[in-house]
């Protein structure tokens, strides 16, 4: 089974070393998970500073 | 208030519902409920799962009963709770992605932080090492670049807003 890991920066979860959102490392450390389907009408998107739909860690270490 | 009106509810503010799962499931149950929206028509613009509280799920949408109906049918699931939450509740659990890798030059940000809380600005510079952006403020007389960090702002339009939206009507 692959590792999910997640952004450092935009908290995206990907399989990757580095993220396909912003090409920054990520790590395998982890918490929290928020699925965002439509970022423009999501308060927690909103709150998050989350624009583009995805899978997303809440915390990233 | 008769059930007749079927009419689609659009643009309305969101709502946070609560649900209840089973414990150690919770990521499973968002998992099925962003498939099942997928397929469906329910509008559930996000899914969180908070790793402080076991057994529970958070969803954002408007129509309490059709989620209540929905979930009925996904694995895991156990039942809503009565009425939904303010933001302000689960705000502690939603930490912002970095904010500088968010932002590029060109959009219009909120101030919302600062003395020049509520104002509106364009972008005009960033700089990702010091997470910090140079904006300019639209109802300054003189536009003076003033720098500010990335979590003072909040985007309010993208630059790039139409080319988004064009991509997400493609991946439907
Ligand atoms: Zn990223």
């Amino acid at each position: 089974m692959k590792i999910v890991r997640a952004c450092k920066t935009c908290h995206k979860l990907t399989e990757s070393d580095v993220c396909p959102n912003c090409s920054l490392p990520t790590s395998k450390r982890w918490r929290g998970y928020v699925i965002i389907r439509n970022p423009e009408n999501s308060q927690v998107a909103k709150a998050m500073n989350i624009t583009k739909p995805g899978k997303y860690a809440l915390k990233v270490m | 208030m008769e059930g007749s009106n079927s009419e689609e509810i659009v643009q309305e503010n969101t709502k946070i519902f609560t649900i209840k799962t089973q414990v150690g499931k919770e990521q499973n149950t968002a998992d099925l409920i962003n498939s099942r929206a997928g397929k469906s028509k329910i509008k559930i613009p996000s899914i969180l799962v908070t790793p402080e509280l076991r057994g529970y799920i958070f969803l954002e949408s408007y129509d309490k009963e059709r989620i209540r109906d929905m979930i009925k049918t996904v694995s895991y699931a156990r039942n809503m709770l009565e009425g939904d939450i303010p933001i302000d509740q689960i705000q502690h659990f939603l930490i912002p992605a970095s904010a500088v890798a968010k932002i590029t030059e060109g959009d219009v940000v909120e101030m919302i932080a600062g003395p020049f809380r509520g104002e509106t600005a364009k972008v005009t510079h960033i700089d990702d090492t010091k997470e910090e952006i140079t904006v300019e403020l639209f109802e300054s007389v003189v536009p003076i670049p003033i720098t500010v960090r990335g979590e003072q702002v909040r985007v309010i339009k993208r630059k790039d807003e139409e080319k988004n939206k064009s991509e997400e009507e493609k991946r439907d």
